[in-house]
């Protein structure tokens, strides 16, 4: 380039205004945050810290499925280097549309066709197809009835199912999140009801064997599925023998209902929480469905044994919890902590149950609160009003990151999203909850806190690996 | 539950006829209830107390999101006729096809049809069957019948036979089909036997015959169906004889 260009180009980059100033938009303090959602809508920043999961990573769960994703090509961009980078290619395809299908009125053949093509191609033929449109075949109004029925017919040997990539209907019904949860249990065929099967539905990752809750289910002798542990289709479908069926991640409780309407059983949603209350009451409805399921199947009660009750004696776990906040606080002392909704469904809970026991708790970075964080957001409110509120997602949240570059406090960052916008490498590397619930997601958690705060993680190469946990190498 | 689609060209009457049978329908007893498929949300114009404004459903989705209920979107007019405007976006603009795509999902997404149990559903549709959004109230769980109102205009008759082509087009889908023609007639030349031609060409028949007649205007200058402003008229009994005619079929 000339001396003139480069000139040019200099000139042309002048940057008005600061960071601070455009951070504006995307801060705010816990006493005037807005319930549920502190900012308002419009462009959103996606930040490097990718490790929560996407529909093409979900969607894997389904084991020896393939995924067929059909869309314009800029937007398969997206969802192919997903694929990749989780080593997923071969059950991975693509049909473009292009403008001629819109303008020639086929795009219900172009599915057909384009999927029937792709399964005559494949080496082995899938048991299940999850068949993934885009927001044109809701614009052009295509028929699902008619495409899916058509493939069915075609190959009764293969279960289709209908996912979605659909950005532009994302603000309306249920989130593309809630929609892929509860497609992902869609293909389970009803079938005639195991009384001591029990399923866990919901998650990315599989839940902590030592949860309270697989505690729970062990000492009673059921039989537990759960769709991360399932590496074959037909131990998938073997799901739909359950008589219950388990979620505790907030995004998987409608496909719970939805579930059981079509296939029977019944369905219990127990919200993740730190609070010893609602930790205590989700274990006590889970022992009490449990119970109502021996009863059905005419076999003793084992909720109220003695294993069965020392495994999850609310006091003894509670004293556990204690003692872990003691040790951890003794460690970090009033290192500033962050917190994000990444690492897990309630950060709100998580704050407040950290800061009532004495932690320096100093930021959240979420971009709303969820219908069960209230009562921690008043809380929070009136108790730590102080406490910043970043948005993740908000134009200005792109410069907090260089906000807080070279910044010589440590922080000890909940998240791998708090950990990138503060630029820390002490932080607790889990998404989604980790799998860990109850009692012993207090427990867990504060472990992996005393760990961050002694050994540095190389954050920048580790926040930015999708799909964390998806393909198991990480 | 009988389900009727009702298309034809635009201007040919299909909004007058629609509310006239909806009325004598309700009247003969039937739970109806008319839903305009169309963003002018002109359809049950002359069914509406006292000029009342109603929301349309788009313009509720746009408004509230989903924060509304089934009765906000549902109104009960002249008779007794449950009516439903599906409305679409300002002219000029957007997609009325998508627009009714959503109207018709939320009705279904709402209820509608589990709560009010109507026994006849008549759909109103907009012109032609230019898009997948029109042809929507065509698809299976909509209508099961679709007539179209035609004159023996050249433009009505070639509208006519696009919404006949549409609907033999799609014949292997389940599809709502073909009922027949209602000829409204125009008094043009040749015009019954140029309607029958088009009715043989599609192996339907003329289910139902309507006049030129000056009631007609004369209603609408009321605001009024023919069957309210002019229950004695010849035209009223028209409009019964293609209810009872609709309703048998």
């Amino acid at each position: 380039m000339t001396d003139i260009g480069i000139l040019r180009v200099n000139t042309m980059l002048i940057k008005a205004g600061n960071n601070s100033d455009r951070i504006k938009n995307a801060h705010v303090l816990m006493k005037d945050a807005a319930f549920p959602s502190p900012f308002g809508g419009g462009l959103e920043y996606s930040s490097p810290a990718r490790g929560t999961w996407n529909i093409v990573h979900t969607g894997m769960l389904v084991p020896e499925a393939h995924e067929i994703f059909i869309c314009a090509a800029s937007c398969l961009r997206g969802v192919v280097l997903t694929a990749a980078e989780m080593n997923a290619l071969d059950r991975f395809s693509t049909v473009e549309v292009k403008e001629n299908n819109l303008l020639d009125g086929d795009m219900e053949e172009l599915l057909i066709d384009g999927v029937t093509d792709i399964i005559q191609k494949l080496p082995v033929k899938p048991p299940a197809v999850l068949v993934y449109t885009s927001c044109v075949h809701h614009f052009t109004g295509c028929d699902w009835k008619v495409m899916f029925r058509t493939l069915s017919e075609k190959y009764p040997g293969i279960d289709f199912i209908d996912c979605y990539m659909n950005p532009t209907l994302r603000k309306s019904g249920l989130t593309p999140d809630q929609i892929m949860r509860k497609q992902l249990y869609a293909l389970l065929k009803e079938k005639e009801k195991n009384p001591v099967s029990v399923s866990i539905i919901g998650n990315d990752l599989p839940t902590n064997p030592d949860s309270d809750l697989i505690r729970v289910i062990k000492a009673n002798d059921l039989d537990l599925h759960e769709i991360t542990s399932c590496k074959r289709y037909d131990e998938y479908q073997e799901m739909a023998e359950s008589s219950l069926y388990i979620s505790y991640y907030p995004a998987a409780k409608a496909g719970g209902d939805a579930l059981v309407k079509r296939i029977g059983g019944k369905h219990i949603y127990l919200p993740y929480s730190w609070n010893y209350d609602e930790i205590r009451r989700s274990i006590e409805i889970l022992k009490q469905a449990i119970s109502e399921l021996r009863s059905n199947a005419s076999l003793s009660d084992k909720t109220g044994s003695e294993y069965s009750q020392d495994l999850t004696d609310d006091e003894k776990r509670i004293l556990e919890c204690e003692q872990a906040y003691r040790e951890t606080l003794e460690l970090v002392g009033d290192t500033p902590i962050a917190i994000d909704y990444t690492f897990c469904p309630r950060p709100a809970s998580v704050a407040a149950e950290l800061l009532k026991h004495g932690f320096n708790v100093k930021r959240l970075y979420l971009d709303s609160f969820t219908g069960e964080e209230r009562d921690d957001y008043e809380f929070l409110k009136k108790n730590y009003p102080e406490i910043d509120i970043y948005a993740t997602v908000n134009p200005g949240s792109r410069f907090m990151a260089a906000e807080n570059e070279g910044a010589r406090e440590k922080w000890l960052a909940i998240g791998q999203k708090a950990a990138y916008f503060l630029n820390t490498d002490y932080f607790i590397n889990v998404i989604e909850g980790g799998g860990m619930f109850g009692y012993e997601a207090v427990t867990d958690t504060l472990s992996l806190l005393r760990e961050a705060f002694l050994e540095k993680k190389d954050m920048r190469n580790l926040v930015q690996i999708k799909g964390m946990g998806c393909c198991g190498c990480c | 539950m009988i389900k009727l689609a009702i298309y034809g060209k635009g201007g040919i009457g299909k909004s007058t006829t629609v509310s006239n049978v909806a009325v004598e329908l309700s009247r003969m007893g039937y739970k109806v209830m008319q839903i305009g498929c169309d963003p002018k949300a002109d359809s049950t114009l002359s069914l509406r107390k006292d000029d009342k404004k109603i929301f349309t459903v788009l313009e509720l989705i746009r408004e509230k999101g989903n924060d509304f209920s089934l009765y906000d979107m549902v109104h009960e007019g002249e008779s007794g006729v449950l009516c439903v405007e599906a409305g679409g976006p300002a002219p000029g603009v957007g997609c009325a096809g998508r627009g009714i795509i959503a109207a018709l999902d939320k009705l279904k997404e709402k209820g509608a049809y589990d709560e009010y149990k109507p026994d006849v559903v008549l759909y109103d549709v907009l012109g032609d069957v230019v898009c997948g959004g029109f042809s929507m109230p065509m698809r299976a769980g909509y209508a099961d019948k679709v007539y179209i109102i035609t004159s023996g205009e050249n433009m009505a008759i070639h509208a006519a036979a696009n919404i006949a082509m549409a609907v033999e087009g799609f014949k292997s889908r389940g599809y709502a089909a073909l009922g027949g023609l209602i000829l409204n007639h125009r008094d043009v030349k040749n015009e019954n036997e140029k309607v029958k031609e088009l009715a043989e060409d599609f192996h339907t028949e003329i289910v139902g015959e309507l006049t030129r007649s000056s009631t007609v205007w004369d209603a609408e200058e009321l605001g009024k169906t023919v069957l309210s402003a002019f229950p004695e008229s010849e035209m009223a009994e028209e409009y019964r004889r293609l209810a009872r005619k609709l309703i048998e079929i």
